[in-house]
């Protein structure tokens, strides 16, 4: 039993990190219509700035940095690259954004070359015991950080006109437009947005249990995808129920790997696929996902 | 198309035909002859591979994939030994000449570079991933019959009279690996171990081998399997913990060792854990798992580590550190230096016997039974079905040796590791 | 996106800022038809003077080619996104070799004819394909780019787990194919004094099937079908409206497309001589995408000279790597071969979609670009 609740609580925090992922996608698409796969560059972007400057001007100050850093590439992928395109096939900006993504990891990989890089976190290797049950200090911060990111955004949506902006673009782009949005600005900021919790996620996907950022690292953006997609990608709460749907599917299928060993070993990869196939069979547009209206 | 535009084209086509009869008549790859071998000064008998005084190698090797950290060592490692036996006035009057082709652990990659050069070098001095090797291994032993020495020590490969694997394959680390556990480290009779394994050739190998000494030895193997792609293991210490294992076996990489042994340590489950030679990089040393990979983590290895202290280690390491002052000493230059050093012994006992030939340096590697690079174990490459040694040194993380370990026990292979045959 | 002289029309002039200097002459019937004579001319004696790096090289890029047309009818005409293809490959190569193997190597294997488990293997492929069309058919767009990716996930974890089947990490050995009596394989068969091995035989066989699928592409595309699928791609609703019953035609190009892939499958089989897991992973679909959008959405040739230039490509770079300014050996700093491809093919892709609307073909066919298919909704 405690050993359910272990990996239960794992998975919960390592599904918010997820969450935090999945968000980033969320925001971009709610602005654009575009599902961005570039989002895991943006993450090695973020953490390989933490990484590199926290040496020199401490942790909190590199977080930042890296926050920013990566914000600002998001906001430059929008301007360079993005906003020129003229059609209007979202399955090919899509696919731009594998080809900005091929570009942005290649040349992080090449710097961070076969290195493994720390990002000098206060929290260490610490862990919080209760009873038979451990979990790490980072992890907890992770949650706690995701429920309040995610909170805000919410907030966000729901109260500021940039919010209000963005749903409004998300409606009707031809509407919005003519009512005074600034399709422009919105689509920026969401990519700005975006690149700064790539970053926060990074933090987390490579502080302690994990040794640090190193090449691999941008991979975990994958395991974000089904969390946005059983979700809803259109949706906040989706974005937060689906990583920790994602996270626990995770450590429950790793942990439990002798007992689901007739399904193949090394399922935890899987899993989350499979849960996220059989939702969309049920709900073809996720969890939280708006029901597609026709519009003729 | 319009049916006179048909006619046309069964005419172009016809046509066509006759002169692809034609021109093909002088084609450069038409054969006239089968120049095989010649004949060069001092009677030394060549063939593929050499031309004019150059003596080609090739090194199929991954600097931009998942195996990047070792494709550069042992990359580096072998030109520097090619470099120094060039200055030593290269072999019978040759000058060796290492092509080296990145394929970045990519299939389609692997087997173009592998057509690429094996028409134009003697022999590969090193090919990463076991896969690939799997996959030109009907063209190796078929029609080119060149050396290939391949960087991945799967059981799977041996068996060829052409692909060598040099040092102890995964199986049998991993068997001298629990030997080990159960000498030293407590494990006995009924225990269960755990075992956390990269999918794949070099995982998979390993498993093979901590199944065997369970069956032999009384213990029962708890698996996890693990991706590459995997770094975080709380869930495989969470579920080894429920299983109640008394000691680990990790045949992963290195961050997969960081994250075990830390989360491990941190949630006080206190079992040693050892990992194959590939589960270690000097730069963990400096991360937070530092402390707890010192304390309670082994390695079992091929070869003694980068920093022992022998004379044939102490001046690679000088010599290494001269030629590539930023890079890290770890493992894969020891491998890579002995790898090369097994190609260039047996070069110079094929120019000793006058036969430069791929047959002739293929049956001068038979001969080699003691090989000594400088890093304690001996070489014996007389039998094609087995690896070239058996035993492993078992070694431990320490900050303050150059390459991060030293040696806790020195080469040795257990008896359950002699009696040892791969079945696959 | 024609690439015969069906159309003569005369050409507008483009306004002096567009791109009319480089305006190619229209040839006329005839010569169009020698130079087309001559390039297959030249196709068919290639094997006769390249060397097995090159022929391998084009052959990958053939079998690459099929792959990619396939992936253009689903992606490119139906506008269905689709990271799943190397899936459908994996199930065509390893299908090939269950069919055809005689289980002498330990692993499951019908034995049956090789030219019929080649069939077989296609119609497999063709088969999971229809197998996740009720899938398929509830999704759209960035929902069921992502659903396909679960085919890859889901089919790795198959390949790596099902030794019996897939032979697990090591892959298993694939049986030459042989045909009327003609094995292709490496036994020296000598042609006008040429030794033919694999490649040289398979380069045939790869050009006849190549030929094939473009030309029924070419057909589907021309045909009804054809517009029926850029209807759904344009306009799914309005499509529906007008009577076109796009379940079913979904259904059925997932399936066409699934084919090809399969196809595509095979030869990489036959080719690589062996089959791996690790080859058809994500990164493989993510190649067929960017083939597909650099050579040209929805056009036959633009699927041909997208999967050329992305397979071939990273080869070159690696074989001339020496040569080339910037790019250095391995081993020795700066840019490695493999990374400077990668830059190469992702700026490809970026620039493509932003500056040449409508791929590579376009530019080869000197084609001015009027409107973007998908730009009216």
């Amino acid at each position: 039993m405690s050993t359910f609740a272990e990996l239960l609580l794992n998975g919960l925090s390592m599904g918010s990190v997820y969450a935090l992922i999945a968000l980033g996608f969320v925001v971009i698409f709610r602005a654009t219509e575009v599902v961005n796969f570039a989002h895991a560059s943006l993450l090695l972007a973020g953490g390989y700035i933490t990484a590199v400057l926290h040496d020199d001007i401490g942790f909190w100050p590199a977080l930042l940095a890296g926050i920013a850093g990566a914000a600002l590439v998001g906001a430059a992928v929008e301007f360079l690259v993005m906003r020129r395109y003229r059609g209007s096939d979202h399955s090919v900006l899509a696919i731009v954004t594998i080809g900005v993504d091929i570009l942005l990891t290649t040349e992080l990989t090449r710097r961070i070359g076969t290195d493994v890089l720390p990002l000098g976190d206060p929290w260490g290797d610490d862990v919080l015991t209760i009873g038979s049950i451990s979990l790490a200090h980072t992890r907890i911060a992770a949650f706690v950080t995701a429920g309040l990111l995610i909170t805000a955004f919410l907030l966000t949506f729901r109260y500021t006109s940039w919010g209000v902006a963005m749903r409004a673009a998300a409606e009707s782009t031809e509407t919005a437009a003519l009512m005074g949005v600034r399709l422009g600005r919105v689509s920026l900021g969401a990519w700005a947005v975006a690149g700064g919790l790539a970053a926060v996620a990074a933090l987390f996907l490579t502080v302690f249990p994990t040794p640090g950022l190193e090449r691999a690292t941008s991979l975990a953006a994958l395991k974000a995808f089904p969390a946005a997609i059983l979700g809803g990608l259109d949706s906040t709460t989706g974005a937060l129920v689906g990583g920790l749907i994602v996270g626990v599917t995770e450590s429950l299928a790793t942990g439990y790997q002798s007992e689901l060993s007739f399904l193949g070993r090394g399922l935890g990869d899987v899993a989350p696929y499979l849960v996220m196939t059989v939702i969309l069979l049920v709900r073809p547009a996720g969890l939280f996902g708006t029901k597609e209206l026709a519009r003729v | 198309m319009s049916t006179m535009n048909t006619a046309r084209t069964t005419r172009v086509a016809a046509g066509a035909i006759a002169a692809l009869l034609l021109l093909s008549g002088c084609s450069s790859k038409a054969k006239d002859d089968d120049g095989k071998s010649d004949s060069a000064a001092g009677g030394v008998k060549t063939g593929k591979g050499i031309s004019g005084k150059t003596i080609a190698l090739g090194a199929l090797t991954d600097m931009t994939g998942v195996y990047a950290t070792l494709g550069k060592s042992v990359t580096q490692a072998q030109q520097l030994y090619v470099k120094q036996l060039n200055a030593d006035g290269g072999v019978c009057g040759y000058k060796v000449e290492l092509t080296v082709r990145d394929h970045g652990y990519d299939p389609q990659k692997a087997l173009s570079a592998y057509t690429e050069l094996a028409p134009k070098v003697l022999g590969f001095a090193q090919f990463i991933g076991s896969p690939f090797v799997a996959a030109a291994k009907p063209r190796i032993d078929g029609q080119d019959k060149g050396l290939v020495l391949p960087q991945a020590w799967s059981s799977a490969l041996l068996g060829s009279p052409y692909i060598r694997v040099i040092g102890s394959t995964y199986d049998i680390e991993t068997i001298n690996a629990v030997d080990f556990l159960m000498k030293e480290k407590g494990l006995k009779k009924g225990d269960k171990l755990g075992h956390v394994y990269f999918e794949g050739d070099y995982g998979e190998s390993a498993l093979a081998g901590s199944k065997h000494i369970a069956k032999e030895a009384g213990l029962t193997v708890v698996e996890q399997k693990i991706k590459p792609t995997d770094n975080d293991m709380t869930a495989q210490v969470a579920a080894l913990k429920k299983a109640g294992v008394k000691a680990v076996v990790l045949s992963a990489g290195p961050r997969q060792a960081a994250s075990l042994v830390g989360v491990a340590a941190a949630g006080g489950f206190n079992v040693p854990i050892i990992g194959n030679n590939s589960a270690f990089a000097p730069q963990l040393l400096a991360t937070q798992a530092g402390p707890a990979l010192a304390k309670n983590y082994w390695v079992a290895s091929p070869s003694l580590p980068i920093g022992a202290d022998t004379p044939g280690a102490e001046k690679l390491v000088a010599d290494y550190k001269k030629a590539y002052p930023k890079d890290s000493l770890d493992n894969g230059v020891v491998a890579g230096w002995t790898a090369a050093a097994a190609f260039g012994e047996a070069l110079k006992k094929a120019c000793a016997s006058k036969d430069l030939t791929r047959e002739g340096v293929d049956k001068a590697l038979l001969t080699i039974d003691a090989l000594d690079t400088g890093f304690g174990i001996p070489q014996n490459f007389t039998d094609p079905k087995a690896p070239s040694s058996k035993e492993s040194v078992i070694l431990q993380p320490d900050k303050s040796v150059t390459g991060g370990m030293k040696v806790v026990q020195q080469p040795s292979a257990s008896t359950v590791a002699e009696a040892y045959t791969a079945t696959e | 996106m024609s690439e015969t002289p069906v159309s003569e029309v005369p050409v507008s002039e483009a306004p002096a800022s567009e791109t009319s200097a480089r305006r190619p002459v229209r040839l006329p019937t005839r010569a169009r038809t020698y130079v087309w004579a001559a390039g297959a001319l030249l196709l068919l004696v290639l094997p006769f003077y390249l060397d097995r790096f090159w022929l391998q090289a084009g052959l990958f890029a053939m079998a690459a080619a099929i792959g990619a047309i396939g992936l253009n009818l689903l992606t490119g005409s139906t506008g269905q996104l689709s990271m799943g293809h190397a899936f459908f490959l994996a199930v065509g190569a390893y299908g090939y070799c269950v069919f055809a193997a005689d289980g002498g190597d330990g692993l499951t294997g019908l034995g049956l004819p090789t030219w019929l488990a080649a069939v077989l293997a296609v119609l497999v492929a063709g088969l999971a394909g229809g197998l996740f069309s009720p899938i398929a058919g509830r999704l759209r767009g960035a929902y069921l780019g992502i659903a396909t990716l679960a085919l890859i996930f889901i089919g790795q974890h198959v390949l790596f787990n099902a030794k019996d089947l897939t032979g697990g990490f090591n892959g298993r050995d694939v049986p030459p194919l042989s045909l009327f009596g003609l094995t292709f394989d490496d036994s020296e068969l000598l042609v006008a004094n040429v030794p033919f091995g694999s490649a040289e035989k398979l380069w045939y066989a790869a050009l006849v099937l190549l030929l094939g699928g473009a030309l029924f592409a070419r057909g589907v595309l021309r045909g009804r079908p054809g517009r029926a699928m850029n209807a759904i791609r344009d306009h799914r609703i309005a499509a529906g409206v007008m009577g076109v019953p796009v379940a079913r035609y979904r259904a059925a190009v997932f399936v066409l497309s699934s084919m090809y892939a399969g196809l595509a499958g095979v030869l990489l089989a036959l080719v690589f001589q062996r089959t791996v897991p690790d080859y058809f992973g994500i990164t493989l679909s993510l190649e067929y995408l960017a083939m597909i959008v650099i050579g040209g959405l929805g056009s036959v040739s633009g699927a041909v000279i997208g999967a050329v230039f992305v397979s071939v490509l990273p080869q070159l770079l690696t074989r001339y790597s020496d040569a080339l300014p910037l790019v250095s050996a391995p081993g020795t700093g700066g840019i490695a071969p493999g990374e400077a491809s990668r830059y190469l093919y992702g700026a490809a892709i970026v620039v493509v979609v932003l500056f040449l609307p409508g791929g590579l073909v376009r530019v080869a066919a000197g084609r001015r670009f009027r409107t973007d298919p998908g730009e009216e909704r």
